[in-house]
C-alpha cells in the first residue's frame, strides 16, 4: 500500500502536466471529424464507435468550406439545429486548414503539431489555449446540439491542461 | 418582421423560432417549398437566402429579418422560366415531383456560384438534395442542358 501511495504521489504532478489529456480532447470526434485531410471530407461517428464519410458525398474543397461544390452553410448555420439529427452548427463553420489535420493521427503526431507554429496556425502555445477557451468554432466542442457526445471535461479545463502542459516543457508522447 | 419573398415586402407577425418553411408555406401560403424530414438531411425545402441556397426547415423567422428570400415560385414565371426551369421542363426530369422544386433551387445556387460545373461538381453540389425516384441521371443531364443554354 505505501509503495502505492509513493507510486501515486510520484504520478499526479506528471499527470497534471502529460499530453495526453489534451489528446483525449483533440481526438475526441467533435474535434477530430473535423480536422481531415486534404480529401477534406468531414467524419460522421457511427453508432459502432467508428467513423465513417459525411453522408451526401460533402466535400470542404481547399475553400474547407465547400464553395467549390455546396457550401458548409447551405446546411450549418450560426447555431445547432434544435432536432437530434439536424445539423450542428456555430459562427464560421468550416473545415480547419488542411495542417491542423488530427485525424488517423496518433497523440505524438499531434502533440508535435500543435507546437509547431506552421501546423498551429502561427500560434504560440498560450495562444493556442486562448484559441481553445474563446474560438466560437472550437468551444462548439463543449455544445455540439443535441444527439452530439460533447468533447471531455471543459474548455476552462482542457485551457488548464494546456497551459499546464507548456510549462512543463510541452513534452510529447 | 419584414421579410422580402420572391420580390413582395412583407410585414409579418410571427413566432421568433418560426422555421421560414413553416412562414412561408402557413402564413404567405407559398407551398412550392416542400417539407421533407425538417432536419437539413433531404433538400425539399431548399429556396435562395440572399442569393444562396438554403434548407427553409432549418431558418427561423428571426434569422431572415429584413432578408429576401426567393422560392421555387419566383424563380421564373411560366412565360420566362429561369433557364434551370426551362431545362427542367425540356429533360422532363421530375417523376413524383416532391423533391424537384428544391432540386431547382439547388441547381439554380450552384449555377450563380459555377456557371460551368464539370460533372464531379454537379454530383457533389447536388448530392444533398434526395430523390426516391431516383431522378439524379436526368437532373445532371438538365443542368449541362442549362448551362448549354446559358452559352457558358
Amino acid at each position: 500500500m505505501r509503495a502505492l501511495l509513493i507510486l501515486c504521489a510520484l504520478a499526479a504532478p506528471a499527470a497534471a502536466q502529460s499530453f495526453d489529456p489534451i489528446a483525449e480532447v483533440l481526438l475526441h470526434p467533435r474535434c477530430a471529424n473535423c480536422h481531415v485531410g486534404a480529401d477534406g471530407i468531414p467524419l460522421w461517428s457511427t453508432e459502432a464507435g467508428g467513423t465513417q464519410p459525411h453522408g451526401y458525398h460533402m466535400q470542404g474543397g481547399e475553400s474547407r468550406m465547400g464553395i467549390e461544390t455546396l457550401p458548409c452553410s447551405t446546411c450549418h448555420t450560426n447555431r445547432n439545429g434544435v432536432l437530434e439529427g439536424s445539423a450542428p452548427g456555430a459562427e464560421g463553420w468550416a473545415l480547419p486548414p488542411v495542417e491542423m489535420q488530427w485525424a488517423a493521427r496518433t497523440p505524438a503526431q499531434i502533440c508535435e503539431q500543435l507546437k509547431d507554429p506552421d501546423r498551429n496556425g502561427g500560434r504560440t502555445l498560450a495562444e493556442v489555449a486562448d484559441h481553445v477557451g474563446h474560438d466560437p468554432l472550437v468551444l462548439w466542442g463543449w455544445t455540439p446540439g443535441p444527439g452530439l457526445e460533447p468533447a471531455p471535461g471543459t474548455p476552462e479545463e482542457t485551457v488548464a491542461a494546456i497551459l499546464a502542459w507548456a510549462d512543463a516543457g510541452a513534452p510529447c508522447p | 418582421m419584414k421579410l422580402t419573398v420572391d420580390g413582395t415586402t412583407h410585414d409579418l407577425d410571427v413566432e421568433p423560432d418560426m422555421p421560414l418553411l413553416w412562414l412561408l408555406r402557413d402564413e404567405l401560403r407559398i407551398h412550392g417549398p416542400k417539407y421533407g424530414c425538417g432536419i437539413d438531411a433531404c433538400g425539399a425545402c431548399t429556396v435562395h437566402l440572399d442569393g444562396l441556397a438554403v434548407r427553409s426547415c432549418q431558418i427561423t423567422a428571426q434569422e431572415v429579418e429584413g432578408a429576401e428570400v426567393t422560392t421555387i415560385e419566383g424563380l421564373g414565371t411560366p412565360d420566362a422560366p429561369h433557364p434551370v426551369q426551362q431545362a427542367w421542363i425540356d429533360e422532363q426530369v421530375a417523376q413524383c415531383g416532391y423533391c424537384q422544386s428544391g432540386q431547382v433551387m439547388q441547381a439554380a445556387s450552384l449555377l450563380a456560384l459555377n456557371p460551368a460545373p464539370t460533372d464531379a461538381e454537379i454530383d457533389a453540389a447536388m448530392s444533398g438534395n434526395l430523390c426516391r425516384c431516383a431522378s439524379y441521371p436526368r437532373i445532371r443531364a438538365a443542368i449541362r442542358r442549362a448551362i448549354q443554354s446559358e452559352g457558358a
